[in-house]
């Protein structure tokens, strides 16, 4: 097996008492997608903040392509591209500017950098608006120059939160299909989401947090397998105790 | 269905009013996580109340003592006037925040309430605020000169009512220009016209007042302000004040009688207009207007260094927020302040280069503490590319200080040679002013950025109301405190070097001291802020 690209070891977060994060140890090999998925506050966007340097884990470390994100920040940052779950962009820059600028954190020459900002706003069809700026784009648009963002230094790690949030299909099909391509590259793409459907198309494995655990880890046909559960869906509900219903109805008959 | 409960239009109101008051105060109560700061914001808010009240006492006891009378009777109309200039910037904004722009309307608008009562609860919110600015400003002002007035105890009561309804009618006012505005433009364009214009127009009035205080004979006792405009509120309450001092009850009670009688009756009509209004500034309120950036393929350059091309991204942001300008008009604006002041503050205390210094170390901190202030917060919620980017905190750092310092530094050297024209300075003396304020100015803003950068504000929808609360009077009065000590080094060189050729040693002896003292403070502040950045979590 190649070396790992993405390696999370025993990560804690605690906030106060509350422990967020309760050592979450995995890691990510080149060619690989990996599906992050848990319930709402189960701590999958800290658990991505601490792995990009967003936050400082109270334990552990995340090493990118063998960099300590902790130790040598700048070192592992320029090796991955991220993506958060609310496309928040300089709304006073226009797509153009803001992916220049881009460019120039990354060291990216100009010679590079030109045809391939121009070819992403061109796949994303952000070619007519490029100039234009970003306060003025609506969320799936700024999701769209996120993304290119991400994408632009061809980094060898890609972090998504929630990546086809707010995108039309034709997008999210383009974007999973970028993502493939590059795993098949060689990168390691570690991606959050709620839709098991994209999970279980997309990802050769997945984690499953909940309540700041790893419940369950693996491809979607060990877990399958483990769980004796049809689909992802249900082994989701049964690991992390999503199936349970309320014991009186809410809702009656209109009067 | 469950059946609910129908409430009539006051009720809702009154209901609406006191639930928005209450989450504003925790609002304000639960953005203080330090019991420590929260000590130290109170004590500075109590320091500050306490020194309005003294200087105040002290100088209407010094103009009585020179039988100053004109002075007496025309200072306070000007000085509500000030205050009215200073609201007139606040409550634009604040009326677009709370009616327009703020978060709660759309939650607010569909829920079963009328919109006159969600107009009339906004209403109360706005004023209310504005409340908390003339209780830390006005309030000690009017107690002072009061105190030193030697009047009874009824006219003080008399006072903090008149006091109190003031910003009442100012805001009823405002509200309405801003709906009227906003027939014209939309809200997000409006926004920043209108703040614009709030800056501009009272500065400029303010600095054309300059040419008509009558100074006669350089005697304190024949100095008269002019008669500030007859119909303005803050005209009516300084009368009420003059004549409570000069022991006119009667007159004082006719004016407050204008005063009160004008508040009641604009402040609901200001309710209905807005009421009434309210669809079409609404409907376009959410729309932000396209805008196409000329040339934008020519940021297709060829690269920059990292602290340079962050320091651009800065710079772009801040030149495309006009918001941001405001800032610096009204530091500008200070300038003629002081020149105003100047006839009259001259035969108190002389006018001195090292005097001169001192003012214009206070305008260029006026003009580098905002900058600073909102250098980290102003990345809002992009602060995740900040950290999640191959950046190191030096050069997050440096860009910041390079954009605070280009913006602050430049109002700091034209506010030096505006003051030193007027004061009629000679060359040497200018050089000398402009070279203090670029001193204070990167005090300011090193002050500034260290107080940002260890309590940064993410959550906000319009970069003037970063600065609030706690957040604005800790680093001023830390800047203050570094500017005293520079005066105190200007004033020991005076002394010590009394009798120097034209004090050109005495101020340039001065200039080292205070950049010793900057020094000092400028590198301590740039380190640990680079520490607070490296530590920063989003």
């Amino acid at each position: 097996m190649p070396a790992q690209l993405l390696a999370a070891e025993k990560l804690v977060k605690t906030f106060g008492a509350t422990l967020a994060v309760a050592g979450a140890d995995f890691s990510v090999y080149p060619g690989e997608i990996f599906g992050f998925l848990g319930p709402n506050g189960a701590g999958k966007t800290t658990t991505i903040n601490m792995m990009t340097g967003l936050m400082r884990p109270t334990s552990g470390r995340t090493l990118i392509d063998g960099v300590d994100v902790a130790c040598r920040p700048v070192e592992a940052k320029r090796l991955f591209g991220y993506v958060p779950d609310e496309p928040q962009l300089y709304g006073k820059l226009s797509a153009l500017e803001f992916l220049n600028f881009i460019g120039d954190v990354y060291g990216l020459d100009a010679a590079t950098r030109k045809p391939r900002i121009l070819e992403l706003l061109k796949i994303f069809e952000l070619s007519g608006e490029q100039s234009h700026l970003i306060e003025s784009y609506s969320h799936g648009m700024k999701q769209k120059v996120a993304l290119c963002a991400a994408l632009l230094h061809a980094p060898r790690v890609y972090f998504l939160d929630e990546p086809t949030v707010g995108l039309d299909p034709k997008s999210a099909r383009l974007l999973k299909d970028l993502l493939r391509q590059a795993a098949d590259a060689g990168a390691a793409v570690f991606m959050s989401t709620h839709i098991m459907e994209i999970a279980q198309a997309l990802c050769d494995r997945v984690a499953i947090l909940h309540h700041g655990d790893i419940v369950g880890m693996g491809s979607v046909a060990e877990l399958r397998a483990s769980s004796a559960e049809q689909t992802l869906e249900e082994v989701f509900l049964s690991l992390t105790g999503g199936s349970n219903h309320t014991s009186a109805p809410l809702f009656g008959r209109p009067a | 269905m469950i059946a609910s409960e129908v409430r009539g239009s006051l009720a809702d109101a009154l209901l609406l009013s006191r639930a928005l008051l209450r989450h504003r105060a925790l609002a304000v109560l639960r953005d203080i996580k330090s019991p420590q700061l929260y000590f130290v914001a109170t004590l500075a808010g109590v320091t500050l109340f306490c020194l309005i009240l003294a200087g105040t006492f002290i100088a209407t006891a010094t103009l009585q003592a020179a039988q100053a009378y004109g002075l007496l009777a025309s200072i306070p109309a000007w000085a509500f006037l000030v205050y009215l200039f200073t609201d007139i910037l606040i409550a634009f904004g604040q009326a677009l925040g709370d009616l327009y722009l703020s978060r709660d309307m759309p939650i607010l608008l569909v829920m079963p309430v009328r919109v006159p009562s969600i107009i009339a609860a906004k209403f109360v919110l706005g004023v209310v605020q504005n409340e908390v600015y003339v209780a830390v400003f006005l309030l000690p002002f009017v107690i002072g000169f009061l105190l030193a007035s030697h009047v009874a105890w009824w006219a003080y009561v008399m006072a903090i009512v008149g006091v109190a309804a003031f910003p009442a009618t100012l805001y009823a006012a405002l509200v309405v220009l801003t709906i009227a505005a906003l027939r014209i433009i939309p809200a997000k364009a409006a926004k920043e016209t209108l703040l614009l214009v709030g800056a501009a127009v009272p500065t400029l009035f303010w600095v054309l007042s300059f040419y008509r205080v009558a100074h006669i004979g350089g005697d304190l006792a024949s100095l008269r302000l002019p008669d500030p405009p007859k119909w303005l509120p803050s005209t009516w309450l300084g009368n009420v004040l003059s004549s409570l001092a000069a022991g006119q009850p009667l007159h004082a009670l006719a004016w407050m009688a204008v005063l009160l009688g004008v508040t009641l009756v604009a402040c609901p009509l200001a309710m209905a207009a807005v009421a009434s209004g309210f669809a079409h500034g609404w409907s376009g309120a959410w729309a932000t207007p396209s805008r196409r950036i000329r040339n934008a393929a020519r940021a297709l350059r060829p690269r920059l260094p990292v602290l340079w091309t962050c320091a651009r991204k800065d710079a772009w942001i801040f030149l495309r927020t006009p918001q941001l300008w405001f800032n610096h008009i009204a530091a500008l604006g200070f300038v003629g302040y002081l020149l105003v002041g100047h006839k009259t503050q001259t035969p108190l205390l002389p006018m001195t280069v090292q005097l001169a210094m001192v003012q214009i170390g206070f305008v260029s901190i006026l003009a580098a503490l905002n900058p600073g202030m909102i250098a980290i917060s102003l990345e809002r919620r992009c602060a995740w590319l900040m950290k999640s980017s191959p950046l190191l905190p030096k050069e997050i750092l440096g860009a910041k200080l390079c954009v605070a310092y280009a913006q602050s530094a430049g109002i700091a050297v034209v506010g030096a040679v505006a003051l030193g024209a007027g004061y009629h300075f000679g060359g040497l003396d200018v050089t000398a002013l402009a070279l203090f304020a670029l001193l204070m100015c990167a005090c300011g803003i090193c002050c500034g950025i260290l107080f940002d950068s260890a309590f940064p504000s993410f959550e906000w929808e319009n970069p003037n109301m970063i600065n609030r609360g706690v957040r604005m009077v800790i680093p001023f009065l830390s800047s203050l405190g570094v500017l005293a000590l520079c005066a105190v080094a200007l004033w020991i060189c005076r002394l010590a070097l009394h009798g120097a050729p034209q004090g050109a040693a005495a101020v340039c002896c001065g200039l080292a001291g205070a950049a010793a003292i900057v020094a000092i403070v400028v590198s301590a502040s740039l380190r640990r802020a680079s520490s607070n950045i490296e530590a920063l979590e989003v």
